[in-house]
């Protein structure tokens, strides 16, 4: 396969969320003024045209004023009609008069409703679609559309089979970023198209009966190292991003093509097929400018982005589907459970570093190749965690998946006091030396086996005052097993006879924020390759256990459904497990063996359902 | 002191921008000043502007063009 596919999204917003803001400062006075409704009708019209000058199709998700609007109806048959593009559905763009006459409500987020409206809301705005258009829409979307929500559609309109199911990595950093105002609370989710879980729309299906019956797209294609540690809405696939970003200087944007060939070379890990989803309103390109970009910027970026698609199609180097054409051809061509894997490179900062994730139905990892290849993300989809969210429900509106590492938000390899935050690493010990591989910089290399995903790490040279050894590390993602094998190998060192110990350990919490939550009840257990085991169950008493030659060490966190095992291959390692305290609310498993040149330490790294 | 209304151009925050927050100013006419809700920055046009190209230098290769043979040929 050699396959990279374009989505691009329009949306007749006709009463866009950011002019809604003016209207509640005193600058606009109704949301229905015929001058708001004009210009974004005019704004929707041109970026229309800029996809169709482009020879790129689109697909036109109807919002609930767009179907109240004739001029907008009208324009969107003749773009159906003469371009082929798609006439969709989203719940994006609820407020107008409409609306509120109906329904009551300010609410603008359709996952924030309490579910008897959710439903009507579906009921009304589908069969208002079917008023207008004379057929159901096959696809449709939101910011975020959870599980429930899903299987109500899917229930009663089972013609959707493709809907834009979430905001990658928009949660606490971007909430943050918005002066706290931007209830997009959703990290957690494939970056790329999945099939999500009935459970979780976060999480990707592991089975025909666990399939929700849709391909969920994510809103916009994001830089997958600059999200790690920085609010996503300014590095993704809208040129809006980047101009809020500041990513640009006069009328150059070159990070802008950067981003989109990042994701042609994504095709190199994932067998030929890479995915590309721009999905824009009308908000951002309003004759008043937006962030500190005048209109003519914002109307050249979005020009020169969909020529740079353009001249990718023209090329054969990009496909444009509309969303339900990719739904089909993503049934058809790719695996319901994954994996997806990504090895982004930096192309903004001007470093080396590199990130690397991984998806599949049993978990969402991130790998930080700086930090010498530790795990800093890791979301148990195993746990297909039952979440629901909107008013009513005890999430409301956090509708992130919850981690079991997090080290941006819990702390990860620095800390304030001693020890870590949430973090897979590992310790080399020499005599009493102590070097964590998180202070090793590195880059990793990509391959595949059979049933398996491998990410390389290239030697890391670790120093102590006598000794220095080069350490080789690998991750072997066993697919869709819940697995990942790690092996360490000393490939180089001063002294061949010399033994350095190998620490492979993980911290871990839970959470969706960086605030700890309650880690009571959680269980450790260590046990031995003679069949004993130890136990304790958490309650921030600082307690741990040792044993020597053990089988595995795990830990249960009951609040995310979540067993993660630490299982070495060889007998007679060490293992352990630290209970923490309330000043470093983590627990932390491991397992230790000495090595030597030409050796190697393998582990297994599990997560099940609990 | 008057009332303070958003400047011909919607400059955000420059002092709240260096710290991840999207936070408008609001522009003084008498004192032909700009300044934060937020925070407490306060300043000229030119003084944001030379905030705003500060701001951009942590993006060393912001005007580089990395093409999928250059990200390919990037350390593996």
């Amino acid at each position: 396969m050699d396959t990279f596919i374009l989505n691009i999204i329009h949306r007749p917003e006709l009463v866009p969320e950011y002019i809604d803001t003016s209207v509640q400062e005193g600058r606009t006075q109704e949301v229905s003024k015929q001058e708001v409704v004009s210009e974004s009708i005019n704004i929707f019209r041109l970026q229309q045209e800029i996809a169709h000058r482009n020879h790129l199709k689109t697909t036109i998700q109807m919002t609930y004023s767009s179907l109240f609007n004739d001029e907008c109806i009208d324009l969107v048959k003749r773009h159906h009609e003469e371009f082929g593009d798609e006439i969709g559905h989203t719940f994006l763009g609820l407020n107008c008069k409409e609306f509120r006459d109906k329904f009551k409500s300010k609410e603008l987020a359709i996952w924030l409703f309490p579910v008897d409206l959710k439903k009507a809301i579906v009921d009304d705005s589908f069969e208002r679609f079917k008023e207008v258009f004379g057929f159901y829409p096959t696809s449709t979307g939101s910011y975020f559309m959870d599980a429930e929500l899903i299987r109500y559609i899917k229930a009663k309109y089972p013609m959707v089979r493709a809907a834009v199911a979430t905001c990658f990595e928009e949660g606490p950093k971007i909430f943050r970023h918005t002066n706290s105002s931007w209830y997009t609370l959703m990290d957690g989710s494939p970056w790329t198209a999945w099939i999500p879980s009935k459970q979780n729309t976060h999480a990707i299906a592991d089975s025909e009966e666990d399939d929700i019956g849709i391909v969920a797209l994510p809103h916009l294609s994001r830089d997958l190292l600059a999200v790690v540690d920085n609010a996503g809405d300014m590095f993704g696939t809208h040129p809006q991003n980047i101009i809020r970003g500041l990513i640009y200087e006069g009328d150059r944007l070159p990070y802008m093509y950067n981003i989109i060939d990042q994701y042609r070379v994504m095709k190199r890990y994932n067998k030929g097929y890479s995915y590309n989803l721009v999905y824009v309103g009308p908000g951002w390109m309003g004759k008043g400018g937006r962030w500190e970009a005048n209109y003519r910027i914002l109307k050249k970026s979005y020009e020169d982005f969909l020529a740079y698609y353009g001249r990718l199609k023209a090329e054969n180097e990009v496909e444009d589907m509309t969303m339900t054409e990719f739904a089909d051809w993503f049934r058809k061509n790719q695996p319901r459970s994954g994996p997806y894997c990504g090895l982004w490179k930096d192309v903004l900062w001007g470093t080396q570093n590199q990130a690397f994730w991984y998806v599949d139905s049993k978990f969402r990892v991130q790998v930080d190749l700086k930090q010498g290849g530790a795990i800093t993300d890791l979301r148990p989809y195993a746990s297909k965690l039952t979440r629901p969210v909107g008013a009513g429900t005890e999430a409301n509106q956090d509708a992130s998946y919850p981690f079991i590492i997090q080290s941006r938000y819990r702390a990860g390899a620095f800390t304030h006091y001693a020890g870590e935050g949430a973090i897979k690493s590992c310790k080399v010990r020499y005599g009493a030396e102590e070097i964590d591989l998180s202070a090793c910089r590195t880059t990793g290399g990509y391959s595949e086996g059979k049933g398996c995903r491998i990410l390389e790490i290239k030697p890391m040279d670790v120093e102590f005052r006598d000794l220095t050894v080069s350490l080789a590390s690998s991750y072997t993602f066993m697919e869709n097993s819940g697995e990942i094998i790690i092996r360490r190998k000393i490939v180089e060192s001063t002294d061949p006879k010399a033994e350095v110990e190998i620490d492979e350990y993980l911290t871990s919490c839970w959470g969706t924020t960086e605030y700890p939550e309650d880690l009571t009840g959680s269980m450790l257990y260590v046990t031995g390759n003679d069949g004993k085991r130890e136990e304790l169950r958490y309650e921030y008493r600082c307690r741990d256990q040792h044993m020597d030659d053990v089988q595995c060490v795990e830990a249960v966190i009951p609040q995310v459904q979540t067993k993660i095992s630490l299982i070495p291959a060889q007998k007679g390692c060490h293992g352990y497990f630290e209970e923490g305290y309330s000043f470093a609310p983590n627990l932390k498993i491991g397992v230790s063996h000495a090595v030597a040149m030409n050796q190697e330490f393998e582990i297994c790294l599990k997560v099940d359902k609990a | 002191m008057s009332q303070g209304r958003q400047g011909v151009i919607n400059y955000r925050c420059p002092n709240c921008l260096f710290r991840d927050i999207d936070f408008d100013l609001l522009y003084d006419k008498d004192l032909d000043q700009y300044y934060c809700r937020r925070c407490n920055w306060e300043g000229t046009e030119p003084e944001i502007l030379y905030m705003i190209a500060i701001y951009k230098r942590r993006y060393k290769d912001m005007l580089k063009r990395y093409t999928v043979e250059d990200i390919i040929a990037k350390d593996e």
